[in-house]
């Protein structure tokens, strides 16, 4: 029965994951007052490009080096048009997911050679802590990149509320005029929370397609970065909030997949996440007041 | 050498000339104060001096060394401070990290709070600026927030600070403390910069007085030398004429006088102001004589109460009436309650006790249609900005009859003709509009539908002179019609000029209601403050019917 | 700032006051969607480059594959649903909310109608009425869910709308694989729907039906609504600035789930009238994988608040889909090609709409970090 427990624990992590890294970068972006809801198709983006150049390196950390690095220059297509020249930064998001949508599809019938699914033993993905030759209790069949999640979150919780930038960031994001006033340079700070937020979703894109499974689809994020989206506004844009809300989200996939091995139909168990997730947020808002989740989104 | 010197400033706005080649110098040590009418381009200046704006001319000396501005990091680094008319605070973060942000002490990349609060305790007590180091500043009252804010110039060794209209959010009281603070600022030898429009203050407060009008210097003056008719005159660029006026007649914009007129003459700043003679405004009326007004009251507020939260209550207890033909003007400090009061009376919010019946019938939830409503946020609220002037012209009525495009143009264009706004076209966006225009627009359309009530919060907010005068001629045509009018304004010579009485909110009650020839500055300070309630409220009409709030 | 010779200097102006001469500004925001598709294709050519395809080969075979000989049939055939999801996204968007779970109201609205017709003995004309309204209030239904979330709850219609998607898919999902499944196929689809609730064909190619018309004319219908109506001007100024309209009576929550239900039952719709259409039955995956739904979304967009421009927006990026298609099989470019295109749109129609937008945007409720008064927040 503790084997079942350490199971279910692991796929908990493995299902939140990829999420816990894409709501770090949307809770970035909230203190700084950028509400970024491209997060779905950065982490798709993530996916692809980690595939994609482990496939070319044939080393899955160079993969996940270049799932951050292209991820991070994605990023400039929210950040330029919403940071720079003020757009809508819903009606960005939008266009952001579908390009990331369409480009990796294309890409990938144009670099990898296939459509719908690409996988292949050659691909290397991410080591297991087992591989590695650490025993670990839990995080055995996990890749590093699952406890770095948390310990990012554990940074940026200290780094806002302890440091001058952290502080800086907090104040842009209450108050961009008077940041500004002070000289602050606001732009400055949103695009690099921004930008820090494509690093975190190539991150996630990446332990997605090489850790959690090897191989890439096409629209394998499957939703996740929405429902970062709704962690971030769920936790209320505080680090520690956001990773129990993301946590809740794994939890429901993995007790979907459980559900479905003990005869729960397909679809109930590709709903359930949203379901929980949406269940949850008006659990929250009820209990929170509206006005408060109004302001936090 | 002056501390701070503006040479030939020259800053455009589009076709709009906001400042033309203006020279300001300001000594070390001194108060000198900026004045003009709205409009004159004294925020525009102080926006250039703060590096805001970069001027299209001109440039900025500091202790005669010219300084490179390319943002306001630029003059603070050079030693400027500002305070500006909105506080640029953070509700959220403490007092200290208000005041430090942006130039924070740290130890090693973490933030250094203990020697951030000390240091935030040491200049309150230099100063006389005194604020809980560690209270978020969003529960601060508005009197310490500007402590903080100038705190947080001080902070930044500011040898030059700028105020820009501060006392506008304050009560007399505090105003006097505001100055006294100010000049221990300069007894260390830094300057102050005060930007007003309030000639007592300049006169009580400054040493040296430069005047602006459309964008030009029209005056320098050394304070004790000056009297306010002589500012008055390089101001508005004409002698007043004394003697009562009669309201101008309709459609013509009547330019021959403005508030400030009254104002110069009877805001005195601390001393006690003497009671404004009767008629000398362009609308104010005399007072009916005992016994003529005992109709009903068309609007009864009774007890009116709304809950909040874990703070005080907004509006505590309000009962008051207004009757048809009389205007009731509405005073305090912003943020006692008025806004919550008026939003009840209209109809956009539910009390949590009392009531208000309007010609005995409850108002109505939503937006009673019998009342008009002339709000104090013209962008947020009055207006959609982006929607036409014709469409914007039609709220309200949309379902009267039935609709059609041809028909609602129509409507607008004979609103634009009747109340003389001025627009290229009826389609023009009405956020296109000057301040003075879209809100005499806003005042057409709910003017227009001879309504019984009018509810009207800060009318010539933001709006020219012109704008102004017509605007309060409009009001008063509209008490003279037998109207209802509710005024709430933060300008008292505007609530003296037009209101036949006046009642003063403080802390979510009614705590003094003045007839209009009585409400001197004095007496209308302590009510704003909440001392002397009792006393203010003797012999007051509403108490002689034992009907008092 | 306006035509008029305004009174020089009478008023402060803000920093941000508009910039003068804005009367050319209409026929700049005109030309919005024509640079941003101009643009978004200059990209695109780039990407072709870059990825080794032949420009001069892949855009003449978009055109043939979109309205060559025999396509143009099918591509009409396509534009009625993506026209209808359109509505579904453009009504809602009127108010100022985003419904971007036309999929799950798609594929509701499809298996509703399927259900109805498959389980309900209905005469004729009926047989068609009934299903197809049905699936209207089935996607009707699920698009207002996120009414009341937004207006006792404050949670945002975007997110509602999109977290109810997927369960809406999985549940037409299920019910096309189970309780509804053609016996014995093993394939995830209804049977074949009673003849009586097929709807006619119209043409020889079998692709045109009623469902044509239906969508047109509803479209114009929206139209007149939105432009010369009381209803439509409450949506509009809510959609502009919902203080102004809640200060001006207007019952802005109430408007939203009405706008809300009717994009929805436009999705819904367009299931119904697929599923009614050939091969006449509710095959699961079909309706959504076409991407209706996001081809609309960048029309709308595209038309950059300007309904009138929603049928010509949505023309343009349906050929380019069904074109990319036809693309794909004469000169092996992905179609895929065509998401791209779609999102460059996207965004770029953000940034070029500002253009119209500046000046005023600033002050609008929405994007002021602070309330004006710095008193507000003192009184809870």
């Amino acid at each position: 029965m503790s084997v079942f427990d350490v199971a279910f624990v692991s796929a908990v992590l493995t299902a939140s994951t990829p999420v816990v890294l894409a709501a770090l970068g949307g809770l970035l972006c909230q203190a700084a007052g950028v509400f970024n809801m491209a997060l779905e198709g950065q982490v798709l983006w993530g996916a692809f490009s980690g595939v994609l150049f482990s496939h070319l390196t044939g080393n899955a950390w160079l993969g996940v080096a270049g799932a951050v690095v292209t991820t991070t220059a994605y990023a400039l297509l929210l950040s330029v048009p919403t940071v720079a020249f003020r757009a809508d930064p819903v009606v960005v998001a939008v266009g952001v997911n579908l390009l990331a949508l369409g480009l990796t599809a294309f890409l990938m019938r144009g670099l990898l050679g296939v459509g719908g699914t690409y996988t292949s033993p050659e691909l290397r993905g991410l080591p297991t802590f087992a591989r590695l030759g650490l025993d670990v209790p839990v995080l055995g069949p996990q890749s590093p990149l699952v406890p770095l999640a948390p310990l990012l979150v554990a940074a940026a919780a200290w780094w806002l509320a302890r440091t001058r930038s952290g502080l800086r960031l907090r104040g842009i994001g209450r108050h961009p005029e008077a940041a500004l006033s002070l000289g602050l340079k606001v732009g400055r700070y949103r695009h690099g929370v921004v930008l820090g937020a494509g690093a975190l979703c190539g991150l996630g894109g990446a332990q997605l397609a090489l850790g959690n499974v090897t191989l890439f689809s096409e629209g394998m994020s499957a939703g996740r970065g929405w429902v970062a989206v709704v962690a971030v506004m769920l936790g209320g844009a505080r680090p520690w909030p956001v990773l129990a809300s993301c946590l809740l989200f794994g939890a429901a996939e993995a007790l979907g997949f459980r559900l479905q091995g003990l005869g729960l139909p397909q679809q109930a168990a590709d709903a359930a996440p949203y379901v929980i997730t949406l269940l949850a947020l008006v659990v929250a808002a009820a209990a929170r007041g509206r006005r408060r989740l109004l302001e936090a989104s | 050498m002056p501390a701070v010197e503006l040479v030939g400033i020259t800053k455009r706005f589009g076709d709009v000339v906001a400042n033309d080649g203006i020279d300001l110098s300001v000594e070390a040590g001194e108060i000198h104060a900026v004045v003009g009418e709205n409009g004159a381009g004294k925020s525009t200046l102080m926006s250039v001096m703060y590096g805001m704006h970069q001027p299209d001319a001109g440039h900025v000396l500091r202790d005669g060394v010219r300084l490179r501005m390319r943002s306001p990091a630029d003059a603070i680094a050079g030693g400027l401070g500002m305070v500006h008319q909105r506080f640029r605070l953070f509700p959220e973060l403490t007092v200290t990290e208000n005041v430090v942000i942006g130039a924070e002490p740290t130890r090693r990349g973490v933030l250094d709070t203990v020697a951030a609060r000390r240091e935030v305790e040491r200049l309150g007590e230099l100063y006389g600026l005194r604020a809980d180091p560690v209270a978020r500043v969003g529960t601060l009252p508005v009197g310490v927030r500007q402590r903080v804010e100038i705190l947080k110039a001080l902070y930044r060794d500011a040898r030059v600070l700028i105020l820009d209209e501060p006392t506008a959010v304050l009560t007399p009281g505090e105003a006097a403390q505001l100055f006294e603070v100010l000049r221990t600022v300069t007894g260390n030898g830094a300057s102050v910069v005060l930007v007003t429009h309030k000639l007592g203050e300049v006169l009580a407060a400054s040493d040296r007085v430069t005047v602006l009008r459309h964008g030009r210097v029209t005056g320098r003056f050394t304070t004790a030398e000056t009297t306010a008719e002589e500012l008055v005159v390089a101001m508005i660029g004409r002698s007043l004429a004394p003697g009562p006026r009669h309201t101008p007649p309709r459609g013509h914009e009547a330019r021959h006088t403005s508030p400030h007129d009254r104002e110069a003459r009877h805001s005195s700043p601390n001393g006690p102001g003497s009671p404004p003679p009767h008629g000398d405004g362009p609308t104010a009326r005399e007072p009916d004589a005992p016994g003529v007004t005992r109709e009903p009251y068309l609007l009864e507020v009774e007890n009116l109460r709304v809950l909040g939260g874990e703070g005080p209550a907004p509006v505590d207890g309000v009962s008051f009436g207004v009757r048809r033909g009389e205007i009731v003007g509405i005073a305090g400090v912003a943020g006692s309650g008025q806004r919550e009061l008026l939003d009840i009376v209209t109809g956009l919010r539910a009390p949590d006790e009392g009531r208000v019946l309007l010609a005995g019938h409850p108002v109505r939830r939503g937006r009673d249609p019998r009342v008009a409503y002339v709000p104090e946020d013209r962008h947020g609220r009055a207006t959609a900005p982006t929607m036409s002037l014709a469409d914007n012209l039609l709220m309200g009525e949309q379902r009267g009859s039935r609709f059609s495009r041809a028909a609602v143009r129509e409507r607008a264009r004979t609103l634009v003709k009747r109340f003389g706004i001025r627009t290229a076209s009826v389609d023009e966006p009405i956020s296109g509009l000057s301040g003075g225009n879209a809100q005499k627009a806003v005042l057409a359309r709910e003017l227009s539908r001879g309504r019984p009530l009018i509810v009207v919060e800060e009318p010539t907010q933001g709006v020219d002179v012109g704008a102004q005068e017509r605007i309060h001629a409009l009001l008063a045509e509209a008490r003279d019609e037998g109207g209802a009018v509710l005024l709430q304004s933060s300008e008292l010579p505007e609530l003296r000029a037009l209101a036949d009485r006046i009642l003063v909110m403080f802390e979510g009650r009614i705590v003094a209601e003045l007839p209009s020839d009585e409400a001197s500055d004095a007496r209308l300070g302590a009510a704003m403050t909440g001392a002397a309630a009792g006393d203010a409220t003797a012999d007051t009409e509403g108490n002689t019917e034992g009907d008092t709030g | 700032m306006t035509g008029t010779p305004a009174p020089p200097v009478t008023t402060d102006r803000s920093p941000r006051s508009p910039a003068p001469g804005r009367t050319a500004l209409p026929r700049a925001a005109a030309a919005a969607p024509v640079l941003a598709l101009v643009a978004a294709l200059a990209l695109t050519t780039l990407v072709m480059l870059v990825t080794g395809v032949d420009p001069s080969l892949a855009y003449p075979a978009l055109i043939r594959g979109a309205v060559g000989e025999g396509n143009l049939e099918y591509t009409i055939a396509a534009y009625v649903p993506t026209l209808g999801m359109a509505l579904a996204f453009a009504i809602p968007l009127r108010t100022g909310e985003f419904n971007l779970g036309g999929d799950g109201q798609l594929a509701l609205g499809g298996v509703a109608a399927a259900a109805i017709a498959l389980l309900v003995p209905l005469p004729p004309v009926l047989a068609v009425v009934l299903p197809l309204v049905a699936a209207a209030l089935t996607g009707g239904f699920l698009a207002w869910l996120a009414a009341p979330l937004r207006a006792r709850l404050g949670i945002p219609v975007i997110v509602t709308t999109l977290l109810l998607s997927t369960p809406g898919v999985a549940l037409a999902s299920y019910l096309a694989r189970f309780p509804l499944a053609e016996r014995g196929t093993g394939v995830a689809q209804t049977p074949v729907l009673p003849a009586v609730a097929h709807l006619p064909a119209i043409g020889d190619s079998g692709y045109l039906t009623p469902a044509l018309p239906v969508v047109a004319l509803l479209a114009v219908l929206w139209l007149y609504v939105d432009a010369r109506t009381a209803l439509g001007y409450e949506i509009r100024a809510t959609g502009a600035n919902r203080e102004f309209a809640r200060y001006g009576g207007v019952g802005i929550e109430r408007l939203g789930a009405i706008t809300l239900a009717a994009g929805g039952a436009f999705a819904g719709l367009v299931g119904g009238l697929t599923v009614l259409g050939p091969p006449y039955r509710f095959v699961d995956g079909a309706l959504t994988a076409p991407g209706y739904t996001f081809t609309a979304i960048a029309a709308v967009l595209l038309a950059t608040g300007r309904p009138a421009l929603v049928p010509i927006t949505t023309a343009l990026l349906t050929v380019l889909q069904v074109g990319g298609q036809g693309m794909e099989r004469e000169a092996g470019v992905p179609s895929q090609l065509t998401q791209i295109v779609q999102g460059l749109v996207i965004v770029i129609v953000a940034v070029l709409a500002l253009t119209r937008r500046r000046g005023t945007i600033r002050r609008t409720p929405k994007t002021a970090a602070e309330p004006a008064n710095p008193h507000e927040k003192a009184t809870p």
